[in-house]
Order: structure tokens, then C-alpha cells, then sequence
């Protein structure tokens, strides 16, 4: 078990180095101007623009510039744009082109909207997919079964952008039953929050609901013909234990590995519904950065993903080992 | 998947093998077995005959574009559209014209059907190219991974997890301007520089489900006696991998492309969406991202687009699925 944890700790930190690296390289080799982008040229003279690269350090080789940009991240740094100069306090990921402000104060407050539209998502996609599943499974070949799974794959076929899209313009813009006022704070009131991100949710976990509910069923099936069920049943122990306690258990270990893959993409995947619902998440500031190549900014939201998915891949490596004691010992 | 495997199967099953002379079935090929199933699959007919006439549009957009009358891109916001950039003639404020059956677009005053036509040519054409590369990709990839023991292997499951760990969105919409920017420079690319960039970006991200596949397959072929053989009679490395293991990977290979086709169709209309995509040419996802504020007085701007995505999307999956049943020696049908 220990040199499981060890081997997986290594190779997550090894992930997050090479990314951490193709993010600064990225910055020095990128075809996109950094000096422009800050000061375009009829504002700033030529000289001005030189004078910028000169202080952000462009020439350098970039084990110099990963050093920086690394221990910037721990100690905090100074950073100089020509004549002016911004202390940027640990974590550094640099000073906003564009609003000349320290990126991490910059979107710190946005990491919460983001968690907040994965999480709930995810926790929807699992209440609405996992039970559907368990029911089309318990009913296999009926006419219910056939209708719910074909009903899941009409679902699959719709981007899920423009599921999300459609629920928008449908429910909130146009019936105006679900608010459209984007993100309102956790710590001002529970209820307000969840209020307005429950169509996000919904219409997020509906549509990535129904992979989850074909895979239940093929595992539940697949339980429900495991000897130790029909140990269960002539046992005489009453079905709700055996559906629950006995074939739940074992189909939920493949979900949760899958799920844990997911989460990634579905962190990403909230770009659109930040986009789409307007909540000022990481993924709409890194849209609008990508627009005006406000560098430090993308570079600091693909970096904080990437940490982010690593570790929940990691957490889901650790939990489906204790689930499953053959991840363990093999 | 083994001959005989296939073989048992296909005799059982009266609706898959019509004629009962075995002697018959005996020379069918693996391949020959699973498309005379999928054949006999009314639901995979059926949604390869709806491919089919996509491609159909896609090839001859501009034919159709003649036979109705409507160009492509010559809409005129002066003539075409009025002082409230309403289009003048056709729907939201008119009625049916055969002028253009599905309308112009406000603002610019392009023809709609003209750009859905096109629109399915840009879908159909990045979604193929790109899945193809990313095919190989995968597949040259998994080869490597699963035949070499020790660094290749290690070295391309890295690979594998590192590109799995990317957020693909935020990169892709990060790196797609610069490969823009930088390939504009390109005379020779400069109208194809977003085509190309975006079919980059899907080809980067799209084989590493292939590529795991593959090597899986791999690591227990490898084992068998005709690749010993093969070895043993000295044949080079990349023989076996191309003469002796690829044939035994079609399957896969196959169900893969075939299931990986439609979510780049989705992927492309995503990425246009967030403002990466093809530009200068017409496109179902940029069409729908003009049309989301007009959904309540124009619906069927925005609805041609979603209604070719999804139909299209959907026939792929149905047949994509079909195609998987049809090689899987072990499905019931």
C-alpha cells in the first residue's frame, strides 16, 4: 500500500513539473507579443516596448525564467514593466497585463464559483445517473429498460454545450423560473447559492448523467450474476440488501474510477456554463484573458487546473485502492 | 477475438447467418463476418444511410448551394437587411421564400441554407481529418507502448497520463490564437490557418483512449506463438509490428475511429462556441453562437445548426455502437 502511494505521489509531481514547464515555455516561445499585448504601439513607442521585454526577462533561457516564475510562486517576487514596478507577494503568478494587477489577487475568488459548479455537478451527475442505472438494470429487457437507455443515448448525441445552452435560453431567460444573476457567495447565504447554481447543475449532471447511467447498468448486470448474489438470494436475504449492500458495492468501484477521470474534463467543462450562465469562475477570466493574450493570467488558470485534476486523480487513486484491495496488492 | 471464437458465434445465431451451409462459413474472414452483421443491423442501416447523405451535402455543397439558388457569403448588411438589421425578406418578419427557404441572417445578411450546407463540409471535413490523425497517432503510439518492454512503454504511458491531466479546453483555446498567429505569417496558410490549427488541437488530444487501448492489446498478443514464430524466423521489429500485430488490431481500430468521430463533431461545435474554431468559413457551431440571442424571435437560425449537429452526432453514435456489436465475437444481439 505504502509504495503504491509513493509510486503514484511521484509520478502526479513529475506530471505537474512537465506542465509547469510547457506554461512558462509557452510564455517564452509563444509567437504572441507579450510587450504588445501590454502597451500596442501607437501608445507605446518602440523603444517603451523594448524596454518592457528587457524587464520581464524574455531573453533569458528559460531554466532562469521556470526558476523565477517557480520561486516567485513560493517566495513572492518583484516584477518591473519598464519605469514601473509591482510587488507581487507570494503566490506569485505574475501581474496581469492588461489590469496591471497581481493575477493570483485576481482570480483567487474565482477558484470557489468553479469547485462550486464542478462539485455540485458531479454530485448530480451521481444522484441522477447511478439510480437510473440501478433501475434499468433491476428491470433489464423490459420495455422501461429499453426506453431509459435509449433515452440516454438521444441525451449523449447533444453537445453538452448546447444542452446547457438550450437550458438557458429556455428556463432562465425565457421562462425565468431559474434565476440568471450568476454566482452569489457560499458565505453570504447557503441558500442563494445553491439557488443559483441549481440549473447549472441540473443541466450540467443531466447531460453527462446518462454515460454513468448505461455504465451502472452493464455493472449491476454484471454483479447480479456473480455467484456471491445468488448466494444472497438463496439465502433468503431480502432484495433491497442484495441490490443495495451486495451488487451496489461491487458496480461502484468502476464509477468511481471513471468519475474520478471525469472530473478533470468536467472542471474544464464549466468553462461553458460560466460562459453561458455569466459566473465569474476561473474559466470565464481565462476565456477573456485568451482574448486580450493577457499571458499571465491563462498561464496561472491552466496551471491551477492542472493542479487541481492531479489531485483529484490522486484522491481517486488512493480511495479506489482502499475499495479495492486487488489495486493494493497487485 | 480468434476465427473460431467468431465462427461458433456466427453459427449460432440464425438472424446473422442466414444460409445453414457451414462449409460456406468456414472461409468467411473475421472482417467479412462482422460487416455481414452489421448489414443485417436495420437500425445501423438506417443511420449510415443519414451519414451518408450528409457526406452527400458535404461534397456537393456548392452544387446544392446552385440547385437552390443561394451563395455562400454574399449576403450584403446594406441591401439585405434592414435599418434594424432585420433581413428583409424571410422569417423572423416574413414569411416562406423560396429566395431562401432557410432565411438570411440578421446583421450580415447571409444565406443561412448556403452556410448550413458549408457548415456541414467544415464539421464533417475537421472531424474526419483530425480523428484519422489522431487514429494513427494513437495506434503507432500503442504499438511502441505495448511491444517494447521497459523505457518506450514507460515513456508513452507518461505521455498518456501527462495528456489526460491537460486541461484541454483552457489549452486549447490558450494555444489555438498563437498556432493562428504564428501560421498567418504562412502565405500559403494564411485562409486555412484557423482549419489547421483547430484540426492540430483535436488531433493533440484525441488519441490517447487509442493509444492505451492498443497497447493493452498488445501486451497480450505479444506472448502468442505466431509472434514468437515471427521473431524466432528473424523478422524485423517493425514487420511485426505492421505485418503480424496490426491485422489482429483492426477491430479495435475500426470500433475506435468509428466512436471517436462524432465526439470530435461535438468537440469542433464546442470549440466554436468559445470563439476557437474555423473563421472565414462558415460553421454550425460558429452559426450557432451568432444565433443564441435571436433563439426567442428567430428559432430556426439557431435551430438548422443544432438540428444537423445532433442528428448527425446521433446517427454516428447509433452506428458507431452497431459497428462495436457487430466485431464483439461475444454480443447478443
Amino acid at each position: 500500500m505504502f509504495g503504491f502511494v509513493v509510486r503514484r505521489l511521484i509520478s502526479a509531481l513529475l506530471v505537474l513539473f512537465v506542465i509547469s514547464v510547457a506554461v512558462v515555455a509557452l510564455f517564452t516561445y509563444g509567437p504572441s507579443d507579450p510587450a504588445d499585448a501590454m502597451c500596442p504601439e501607437p501608445k507605446c513607442t518602440a523603444e517603451r516596448q523594448d524596454a518592457i521585454r528587457e524587464a520581464l526577462n524574455l531573453e533569458a533561457p528559460i531554466y532562469v525564467q521556470y526558476g523565477e516564475y517557480m520561486s516567485g510562486i513560493v517566495n513572492g517576487r518583484e516584477i518591473a514593466f519598464g519605469s514601473e514596478s509591482y510587488d507581487c507577494d507570494a503566490p506569485c503568478f505574475g501581474v496581469s497585463f492588461i489590469y496591471r494587477v497581481n493575477v493570483w489577487d485576481d482570480i483567487k475568488d474565482r477558484i470557489g464559483p468553479t469547485v462550486s459548479v464542478a462539485v455540485g455537478a458531479g454530485v448530480t451527475i451521481l444522484l441522477i445517473g447511478v439510480p437510473i442505472g440501478m433501475f434499468a438494470a433491476r428491470r433489464r429487457g423490459s420495455s422501461a429498460d429499453k426506453a431509459v437507455i435509449g433515452a440516454t443515448l438521444v441525451i449523449e448525441s447533444i453537445p453538452y454545450y448546447l444542452f446547457v445552452l438550450l437550458a438557458f435560453l429556455y428556463l432562465a431567460v425565457g421562462a425565468g423560473i431559474f434565476p440568471q444573476d450568476g454566482y452569489q457567495p457560499l458565505t453570504d447565504s447557503p441558500l442563494k447559492w445553491a439557488w443559483a447554481l441549481l440549473l447549472p447543475w441540473l443541466a450540467l449532471g443531466l447531460v453527462n448523467s446518462s454515460k454513468y447511467a448505461r455504465f451502472t447498468r452493464g455493472s449491476m448486470i454484471e454483479a447480479f450474476n456473480e455467484d456471491y448474489v445468488r448466494t444472497a438470494r438463496s439465502k433468503g436475504l431480502p432484495e433491497r440488501t442484495i441490490v443495495n449492500k451486495h451488487a451496489l458495492r461491487a458496480a461502484v468501484v468502476p464509477i468511481v474510477t471513471i468519475f474520478g477521470l471525469d472530473f478533470g474534463a468536467l472542471l474544464t467543462g464549466t468553462i461553458f456554463t460560466e460562459k453561458i450562465f455569466g459566473i465569474n469562475g476561473l474559466g470565464l477570466r481565462a476565456l477573456d484573458a485568451v482574448g486580450q493574450s493577457d499571458l499571465p493570467v491563462i498561464e496561472a488558470t491552466t496551471l491551477i487546473s492542472a493542479v487541481i485534476i492531479v489531485i483529484t486523480n490522486l484522491v481517486v487513486d488512493l480511495f479506489y485502492s482502499v475499495l479495492d484491495p486487488r489495486v493494493r496488492l497487485s | 477475438m480468434t476465427v473460431s471464437e467468431v465462427l461458433i458465434k456466427g453459427g449460432r445465431d440464425p438472424e446473422i447467418n442466414p444460409e445453414p451451409s457451414s462449409s460456406e462459413v468456414a472461409g468467411r474472414s473475421p472482417m467479412r463476418i462482422a460487416m455481414d452483421r452489421l448489414r443485417s443491423d436495420k437500425v445501423a442501416m438506417v443511420c449510415a444511410g443519414i451519414v451518408l447523405v450528409f457526406v452527400l451535402i458535404a461534397i456537393f455543397a456548392p452544387l446544392l448551394c446552385k440547385l437552390f439558388g443561394v451563395e455562400v457569403r454574399a449576403g450584403d448588411p446594406v441591401t439585405d437587411t434592414d435599418s434594424f438589421n432585420y433581413p428583409v425578406i424571410g422569417p423572423p418578419n416574413y414569411g416562406f421564400t423560396w429566395e431562401a427557404p432557410l432565411g438570411l441572417e440578421p446583421n450580415s445578411g447571409n444565406d443561412l441554407l448556403a452556410e448550413w450546407f458549408y457548415g456541414a463540409r467544415t464539421s464533417l471535413l475537421v472531424a474526419t481529418v483530425a480523428t484519422i490523425v489522431s487514429t494513427i497517432v494513437g495506434v503507432v503510439l500503442g504499438l511502441i507502448a505495448g511491444y517494447s518492454r521497459g523505457w518506450g512503454d514507460r515513456l508513452v504511458t507518461f505521455a498518456t497520463d501527462l495528456f489526460l491531466t491537460l486541461p484541454f479546453l483552457l489549452v486549447a483555446i490558450a494555444v489555438s490564437p498563437m498556432l493562428v498567429e504564428r501560421w498567418k505569417e504562412n502565405p500559403a496558410m494564411l485562409d486555412n490557418a484557423s482549419l489547421i490549427a483547430l484540426i492540430v488541437i483535436l488531433s493533440v488530444f484525441g488519441w490517447m483512449g487509442l493509444a492505451r487501448l492498443i497497447r493493452g492489446e498488445v501486451v497480450s498478443l505479444r506472448e502468442r506463438e505466431f509472434i514468437e514464430a515471427a521473431r524466432v524466423l528473424g523478422m524485423p521489429t517493425h514487420r511485426i509490428l505492421f505485418r503480424e500485430l496490426l491485422p489482429n488490431l483492426v477491430a479495435p481500430i475500426v470500433v475506435s475511429f468509428s466512436l471517436s468521430l462524432p465526439a470530435t463533431i461535438a468537440a469542433e461545435a464546442t470549440l466554436a462556441y468559445l470563439g476557437v474554431g474555423v473563421t472565414g468559413r462558415p460553421s454550425w457551431g460558429q452559426t450557432i453562437l451568432r444565433a443564441q440571442n435571436w433563439f426567442d424571435e428567430y428559432p430556426l437560425f439557431l435551430y438548422a445548426p443544432i438540428v444537423g449537429i445532433v442528428v448527425l452526432v446521433f446517427a454516428l453514435n447509433l452506428l458507431g455502437d452497431a459497428i462495436r456489436d457487430a466485431f464483439d465475437p461475444k454480443s447478443f444481439r
